[in-house]
């Protein structure tokens, strides 16, 4: 089980007359193995969205509740992959993929276990002894994504994961998360401003507002996805190029063009 | 990378040699330095061996040489283990800095030197005064890069380290301790020639043995060749023992980028 609830969640950053409000009556509602993705226009707050999930911020009003209850401080069973890795630079790759595990006193038979698995699953298993500054943005990205996937997590939230990869790279981890995604599903809250990736890896897509943020449309991409069998194209750029695709890719394009403060790529 | 080395030292060497001729010209061979200014080589020879053989001050060089680096490393060690953890737990604990720092802010302008005659009116001239007092000056250095280091940890890394729900002490032991650990060392680094500096000069102040003991006699006997063994044999225990540390500090970083330069 992994659903994730926002209910009326206001953010105010600072206090009295200099506070600032980021977020403004925030309402989402996401199923358990559902893939949703927020984008919205720089500083519209959708990074505060993830990050009160994940107990790294309370909300100033509202509640946002995970498996129907509220957060109240970080824990394993909500992953997060940051969009600079966060990895830690004096931990190999399987130390880093481990820390989680040892945490939650796994017996080190299962634990070797599950890190094998999250390694093959990452294909990291040529990297296990490296450390971190030796291997590429890619490669760093996956060993962070391997240490959220190991906890099995009832609930897995991406911060821009790809934003700090060159273009190639992106697409390749873009692919992967794709195939993770559909083959053992969970629950995803993805943060991106780029809205092919939204499109190409979401379920659904909530658009954002400037700040102060407010949820203006939620896409059911899902739906379109089924319909016309995007899955059956292997590669993003054939997905990428069917109409039903660039039809919601433009959609959204158009509703975040509105908002003043978009001036991303 | 290896011809670039031993070009390097190969500069460096000649600097030393060429150091070494413009001093036997000065003072040798054109008489320009006197020796009541400063020791030819020849006569620094001549203290060297005399301090080596019979003894001088009380004892061979060796003795005092050892006696020296003895209370240094003693005195950097008490720093160095009760400064990086309080510097670590400040770090930390913003009540533990509002608690401490008004301490800090009082006691740290006073200079470190300026503990000698209190120290030795407390514990006189034996090895105990000369500890605390190097415990005064290389604390410092110690607490606030440790204090530094902990502040500069990047908060993403601390975050995914609670988000993996690490507990309290395997936070502070695998977390908090290796991100600090850079500026830990170069804490360590101050700290090491604050209490070289700190010892040689309470040695100078007050002392019965030790390298500043010897200095000291050597300007009251006005024998310039014996202070320059002095200095020299100062220079090389502090060169020595930064090398070290920085093998030390080479190891426990092998991880970062940054210390692989």
């Amino acid at each position: 089980m992994g659903s994730i609830s926002f209910r009326n969640v206001d953010k105010v950053f600072g206090q009295g007359t200099g506070g600032v409000k980021a977020l403004d009556d925030i309402n989402l509602d996401i199923a358990d193995k559902e893939f949703v993705a927020i984008v919205g226009p720089s500083g519209c707050g959708k990074t505060t969205c993830l990050r009160m999930v994940a107990g790294f911020e309370a909300a100033s009003a509202g509640s946002v509740l995970v498996n129907g209850r509220p957060v109240t401080a970080p824990g394993p069973d909500r992953a997060v992959v940051f969009q600079q890795f966060a990895l830690f630079p004096w931990k190999t790759v399987r130390e880093n993929i481990e820390l989680g595990l040892r945490n939650k006193n796994l017996p080190v038979g299962e634990r070797n276990d599950l890190v094998a698995s999250a390694l093959k699953l990452m294909n990291l298993e040529t990297h296990v002894e490296a450390f971190p500054h030796q291997l590429s943005g890619g490669m760093q990205q996956r060993v962070a994504i391997a240490r959220a996937y190991v906890l099995d997590p009832e609930v897995l939230l991406m911060d821009e994961p790809f934003g700090a990869l060159d273009a190639q790279t992106r697409v390749v981890m873009q692919e992967e998360l794709v195939r993770l995604a559909r083959h053992n599903p969970r629950t995803v809250l993805f943060i991106t401003h780029a809205v092919e990736e939204a499109v190409y890896l979401a379920d659904r897509v909530a658009i954002m507002t400037r700040r102060p943020g407010r949820i203006k449309e939620v896409l059911d991409i899902k739906a379109v996805r089924e319909r016309e069998n995007w899955d059956s194209h292997a590669r993003i750029e054939d997905v990428m190029d069917l109409e039903s695709f660039v039809h919601l890719r433009t959609h959204i394009w158009k509703s975040l063009r509105e908002e003043k403060g978009f001036k991303d790529v | 990378m290896a011809p670039v080395a031993s070009r390097k030292t190969l500069i460096g060497g000649m600097t030393v040699i060429g150091l070494v001729m413009l001093w036997f010209g000065l003072t040798t061979l054109t008489g320009l330095v006197t020796s009541a200014r400063f020791p030819s080589p020849a006569e620094f020879w001549l203290s060297l061996k005399q301090i080596n053989g019979r003894g001088y001050a009380g004892s061979t060089l060796v003795s005092h040489a050892f006696h020296s680096l003895k209370l240094v490393l003693m005195g950097f060690a008490v720093a160095v283990l009760t400064g990086v953890p309080l510097g670590l737990w400040m770090g930390w604990s913003r009540r533990v800095e509002a608690f401490v720092n008004p301490v800090f802010l009082i006691i740290r302008p006073i200079p470190p030197l300026a503990w000698i005659p209190l120290a030795i009116l407390w514990l006189g001239l034996g090895d105990a005064a000369k500890i605390l007092v190097i415990w005064f000056s290389a604390f410092v250095p110690s607490v606030i890069n440790a204090f530094t280091g902990v502040r500069n940890i990047d908060k993403p890394i601390l975050e995914a380290a609670r988000m993996l729900g690490t507990p309290r002490w395997r936070m502070v032991r695998e977390v908090i301790l290796p991100a600090s650990l850079p500026m830990i060392f170069t804490g360590l680094r101050l700290s090491l020639q604050a209490s070289w500096t700190t010892l040689v000069a309470a040695e100078l102040v007050g002392a019965l043995v030790g390298v500043g003991f010897v200095l000291n006699m050597a300007q009251q006997d006005i024998y310039p060749g014996m202070i320059l063994v002095g200095m020299v044999t100062v220079g090389i225990l502090g060169w020595v023992t930064t090398l070290l540390l920085a093998r030390v500090e080479r190891r426990a970083l092998a991880w970062n980028v940054a210390a692989r330069d």
